[in-house]
């Protein structure tokens, strides 16, 4: 098998799975038990939720664990009190929350990239949140999030000046992120940041929000006041246990890991270069996750792409797996301004841990022959 | 070579079917038919699911593909005509009305259009190019949806798999590699399927409470949350606390009154003759049976004009649902029970 679609999951990496193993049996208790077994487990607990908030530049205190990123996101807008501002090519669960919210979209340029002139432009004395992905999930254009954070910065000092009271917050969503982008959330100038676990090769249904010391938030769920309060719902202690040591290894491994894949993507462009099928890399060459390698092949119908590589093993997406299931064109790629042909013939191939050099010259053959074969069906 | 256009759902047995037809020699189209795709309240249409499922397995099969968008029509043949039937009282029968209006008349007119010899689907039938037979597997048969076809429909349809059994239809597609076989089956109306159709008739029909009366005393026994969401011969959700169950034997819709009892033996249940309407006879040459549910046994009956006429007494149908008519494996018909 040769996967190249970590940007929908990752497997969890040997050292999360041997972290979290005692968890599930030995060590299962509830971390709000009063004996001292499970004083243990809470201690545990709170120690990964340190190592965890350390690989973003934050304290324990800071994060609140949710069951992934969507929750994470849904915790994330309980700061908004008005109109709020996001990006074009924003994950599905920050397009639905907007939607409770007047909400204004930020524009993009062809490479994904923000408009910050259009972002400048939106950002009135009305605005109360701003929500703004790190690293796009299809595309894997890196967002210069210091930049809007100034600007943002700026719009609260006018506030401040003028004696407007409202709040302004800014959100990114970090997801996809994580893995190959040294985060620090003072530099990144943000007052929320969700993360997840499932993309860091951790286990899936656990996430994180960072929470800024001036952020209101609204609980998510009641009960018995776990989270600050804002998450209740006994503590998924293997999970986190799980998703902080992936977290710290990711990092750990960060440079050369991008680096590796740099190399590995050059291979697999070489490859489909040098045949006939004139792919159309998408996305912003400077400002890209390393590990990404979105292509578009004009008139060609990925999807039968994708299943004639399931014949030999080789697995890609078009795009979100979650827009895919819903029939849905990707929103991200109608906002870089491709054609529906284009966006029809548009493969999201993005790599991990497991691939190698070879693996790259096999796919980029195999990905060759088959839109080869597909060029000839449809004509 | 003729050219035949499938219908695709993604399932095992129009994948089986299209692999079949390739292999017997026919140029062969997939067409996966798009007739929903609204999601309803606790319930995601799969259609995008089952078109790419669709796709795959005719990629596989190196064949064309093609997705025709009917939802338009189905919402006005079928999903229209379904909600005018409840509103009247009555309890229609979507798959019929689909076979009849989409499937085997848009879907036949559109393939034909487009260059088609012949369509074909994977529905549990057979034909011997003028006659609609039953199919081999007994239990699968669903002729009893097919009854309204035309005739010229019938002659320009193959049926694949309607001459295998269908565990062997799941055993051929698993060693062809159509690894869809673990799909579950599409049962009775696609989008209603995992809802259930109260749910889905209260998006278009306001809850209204109306009165349960017990048809044998009059007595009131209880409030039900309106008419149209009932069958006859129900006997659950009726909110009438413990004991025996209480069936569903009559209903008044422009009322809005239920009439249940606990007597099997009462006689709204049971009838020994029904009224037919919009009666399909392709021939009728004696030796009539008479199927009233899918997969119902088959009952010997007389048809004397738009009546049936049954020698001893048969359980009543809900008005609205289908009396489908054989004469030993042919299918020569039916009618909608009034």
């Amino acid at each position: 098998m040769i996967f190249l679609d970590y940007a929908s999951a990752t497997p969890v990496s040997k050292t999360a799975k041997t972290a979290m193993e005692p968890y599930f049996s030995e060590k299962f208790f509830n971390p709000s038990a009063p004996y001292l077994a499970a004083k243990r487990a809470r201690e545990d607990y709170e120690k990964a939720k340190a190592n965890l908030a350390h690989t973003i530049g934050a304290k324990a205190d800071d994060l609140i664990i949710t069951s992934g990123a969507t929750e994470a996101n849904k915790l994330a807008f309980s700061a908004a009190t008005g109109e709020v501002l996001i990006l074009a090519t924003e994950h599905a669960s920050i397009i639905e929350n907007s939607k409770k919210y007047p909400t204004k979209i930020i524009k993009v340029d062809k490479t994904g990239l923000i408009d910050l002139a259009d972002f400048k432009q939106k950002l009135t004395k009305e605005t109360t949140f701003v929500s703004i992905a790190l690293a796009n999930n299809e595309l894997g254009t890196i967002q210069p999030l210091a930049e809007v954070a100034e600007i943002i910065r700026k719009e609260r000092e006018n506030r401040l000046i003028k004696g407007n009271p409202l709040p302004l917050i800014f959100h990114s969503d970090a997801s996809q992120a994580m893995s190959l982008v040294p985060i620090s959330v003072a530099r990144l100038g943000v007052d929320l940041l969700t993360i997840n676990s499932a993309k860091v090769y951790g286990p899936k249904g656990v996430g994180a929000l960072y929470q800024g010391h001036q952020v209101k938030l609204q609980p998510i769920t009641e009960g018995g006041g776990q989270e600050k309060g804002l998450r209740s719902g006994t503590e998924n202690v293997p999970g986190l246990v799980g998703f902080a040591a992936a977290a710290v290894e990711a990092k750990e491994h960060q440079n050369g890991a991008r680096k590796h894949y740099k190399q590995l993507v050059k291979i697999l462009k070489d490859e489909l270069e040098k045949s006939k099928i004139e792919p159309i890399f998408l996305g912003n060459k400077k400002h890209q996750l390393a590990n990404f390698c979105p292509v578009c092949f004009p008139g060609v119908d990925a999807e039968r792409v994708i299943y004639r590589l399931e014949e030999d093993e080789i697995y890609l997406s078009t795009g979100a797996a979650c827009a895919a299931s819903k029939g849905e064109k990707s929103h991200v790629l109608k906002a870089i301004g491709l054609t529906d042909e284009e966006i029809a013939g548009s493969l999201r191939i993005s790599l991990g841990k497991d691939n190698t050099e070879e693996d790259m010259k096999f796919a980029g053959q195999k990905i060759v022959a088959a839109v080869e074969k597909e060029l000839q069906f449809s004509k | 070579m003729k050219t035949v256009y499938v219908g695709m759902s993604g399932g095992v047995d129009s994948s089986l079917s299209a692999a079949l037809l390739k292999e017997q020699g026919y140029h062969v189209v997939g067409v996966y038919m798009k007739n929903w795709s609204r999601d309803l309240p606790g319930m995601k249409c799969p259609w995008a699911e089952d078109l790419a499922d669709a796709k795959r397995v005719a990629v596989k099969l190196g064949i064309d593909f093609k997705v025709f968008d009917f939802e338009t029509e189905y919402k006005q043949k079928v999903v229209d005509y379904m909600l005018a039937e409840f509103e009247k009282g009555h309890t229609p029968n979507p798959d019929i009305m689909c076979n009849q209006e989409i499937k085997f008349k848009l879907f036949y007119e559109t393939a034909m259009e487009d260059g088609a010899d012949l369509i074909a689907t994977g529905h549990y039938a057979r034909t011997d190019g003028k006659n609609l037979l039953k199919a081999v597997d007994e239990n699968k048969d669903q002729t009893y949806f097919l009854y309204r076809i035309s005739e010229d429909a019938i002659a320009h349809t193959i049926f694949p798999v309607g001459g295998m059994l269908k565990p062997d239809v799941k055993k051929l597609a698993a060693k062809k590699g159509l690894d869809n076989a673990y799909k579950k089956e599409s049962m009775g109306v696609c989008f209603v399927g995992e809802v259930g159709m109260e749910d889905f008739l209260k998006q278009y029909f306001e809850e209204k409470a109306g009165d349960i009366i017990d048809a044998e005393t009059g007595e009131k026994l209880g409030v039900h949350n309106g008419a149209i969401f009932y069958a006859i011969g129900q006997r659950h959700g009726l909110n009438l606390g413990g004991g025996l169950p209480y069936y569903v034997v009559r209903k008044d819709v422009s009322k809005n009154i239920v009439y249940v009892s606990r007597n099997l033996n009462s006689k709204d249940l049971w009838t020994d003759e029904l009224e037919l309407e919009d009666i399909i006879l392709r021939e009728n040459n004696g030796g009539l049976q008479v199927r009233l549910r899918h997969r119902a046994e088959l009952i010997p009956a007389v048809l004397e004009g738009s009546k049936l006429k049954f020698e001893k007494p048969v359980k009543r149908p809900a008005s609205g649902q289908s009396a489908v008519f054989y004469v030993g494996d042919i299918c020569i018909g039916g009618g909608i029970i009034v």
